[in-house]
């Protein structure tokens, strides 16, 4: 197995029970987990909103109310978002890879009880998708389950953009704002979310809701999967409680001391210390030995290449960063003005949120990095530091 | 009660519903309208929609349904 799919609890296992010993075929993972009981709709509304469970893809909207808001006389598809475009993020396809049926086993549950014929598992990791296909081979779930392969570029992970591509269009967000539970597949309602949601629906359909609350927080209890990277000693997926401590995290991980980043990059640098983690899916550590603006500058290119090239403000705004940025680095004060310009036009100017993640992405750099800018503005060759490109940008 | 919405995959910065609608629209940098978002009353409706129907990529929409 890949080094990068290395997995580490904090507390109890759930969606990572067993997985120490490799991938879990369906014998492994019966024996793991116990067979998925059969619930109704009301059953599964209930319980999600008895746990108050959020989607984990990042937007962390309700999957109670995202069920409220499907007819009640069925509805086309469950929909699998396992294209996980976020670069640094690794959870999604790890419990693809190595938890297949946990997820299988919570996307065909669910649709048993919305009376969805289909199941569509989009996925852009090819050894994930392998493992999903070898795991449906072994089980029988009366519905039609497809996998589907989509491409890698950041914009292509959300929701829309993602049943564009399983209708066989092109894998970037409409123009039009619809929500995928009323014109989902093929313009019918449709439940789509991200995997982790499905194995936590699987977890919390076998656990019910008092025994699924005995971890996290009250609010929002249950764990929860990390993707630790950057500048620590065991990168890689962790499950842990909701609303761990980040410092928990970061010494269980055996991380340098540094900035962090929480969320990815469309997710925010820490300006505060003692916070807890909910909600966030990613946390990158960046150390002391690299240039943090040198390295957002890098982020910064790498989001600008992921714009779908369809909105001009995002395209242009995203571009004009960069080279703010730039500029910005070699000591130009100019760059510092203009990014704070162009961080105003960006936001909620496109078809998806990528200018908007994009950007706040970067203005929290700004602040959180408010010395180095200092530094680069002083001139004499900015911190003194070289770029070591601890922030991942290369990833398909 | 109404308001003006962009298709922002259409649109390309012909700057054309700035001049129609002064008041309601301006243009960045690059030319792309940036919509002031206030409520379009029901007087202006009219004139908002002409600019609906002038945009040569049917970027600009008027939204009728917010309440917000
Ligand atoms: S906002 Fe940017 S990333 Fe999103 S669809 Fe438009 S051009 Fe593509
Ligand atoms: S007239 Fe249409 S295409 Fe031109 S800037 Fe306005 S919305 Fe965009």
């Amino acid at each position: 197995m890949k080094t990068l799919l290395a997995t580490s609890v904090i507390g109890d296992a759930r969606l990572l029970a067993g997985l120490d010993r490799g991938r879990l075929d369906r014998q492994a993972h019966l024996w793991t987990h116990g067979a998925q009981p059969q619930l109704t709709r009301a059953a599964y509304a209930e319980l999600c909103e008895a746990v108050g469970l959020k989607g984990r893809g990042g937007a962390a909207f309700p999957v109670a109310r995202k069920l409220a808001g499907l007819p009640e006389r069925g509805i086309e598809a469950v929909v699998v978002n396992g294209s996980e475009s976020e670069p640094v993020s690794r959870k999604d396809r790890l419990l693809l890879t190595l938890a297949p049926h946990l997820v299988l086993d919570g996307a065909t549950g669910l649709a048993h009880a919305l009376g969805a014929p289909h199941v569509l598992i989009a996925v852009h990791d090819a050894e994930a998708a392998q493992s999903v296909r070898e795991a449906i081979l072994e089980r029988d779930d009366r519905l039609a389950i497809e996998v589907t392969e989509t491409p890698g570029r950041f914009v292509a992970g959300e929701a829309r953009a993602v049943l564009s591509a399983l209708e066989g269009g092109p894998a970037v967000p409409p123009g039009r704002k619809v929500l995928p539970t009323q014109q989902g597949y093929h313009r019918r309602p449709t439940f789509l979310s991200n995997v982790e949601t499905f194995a936590q629906l699987a977890v919390l359909a076998r656990l019910g809701a008092r025994s699924y609350s005995s971890t996290g927080l009250s609010s929002e209890p249950g764990t929860q999967l990390l993707t630790v990277a950057g500048a620590v000693r065991r990168p890689g997926v962790i499950e842990t409680p909701t609303g761990v401590p980040l410092e928990t995290v970061l010494q269980y991980t055996g991380a340098d001391a540094g900035p962090v980043l929480l969320g990815g990059y469309h997710g925010r640098w820490l300006a505060q210390t003692g916070v807890t983690l909910q909600g966030v899916g990613i946390v990158v550590a960046l150390g002391t030995e690299t240039c943090p603006l040198g390295e957002v500058h890098r982020v910064a290119q790498w989001l600008a290449s992921q714009s779908a090239g369809q909105c001009g403000p995002c395209v242009f705004g995203l571009a004009g960063l960069v080279d703010d940025f730039d500029r910005l680095i070699r000591g130009e004060a100019e760059g510092w003005y203009d990014a704070q310009r162009h961080l105003g036009l960006v936001p909620g100017r496109g078809a998806c949120a990528h200018p908007d993640g994009a950007a706040r992405f970067l203005a929290s750099a700004l602040e959180a990095f408010d010395d180095d800018v200092r530094r680069h503005l002083a001139g004499a060759g900015g911190c003194g530091r070289p770029v070591l490109g601890v922030l991942e940008v290369t990833h398909g | 009660m109404a308001r003006l919405e962009i298709d922002w995959t259409r649109c390309d910065g012909h700057g054309l519903c700035a001049t129609l609608l002064g008041g309601d629209v301006a243009l960045d940098e690059w030319g792309f309208p940036v919509l002031k978002g206030r409520e379009i009353t029901a007087g202006e409706v009219p004139d908002a929609r002409r600019a609906v129907l002038a945009c040569p990529a049917l970027a600009l929409r008027l939204d009728k349904s917010v309440k917000r």
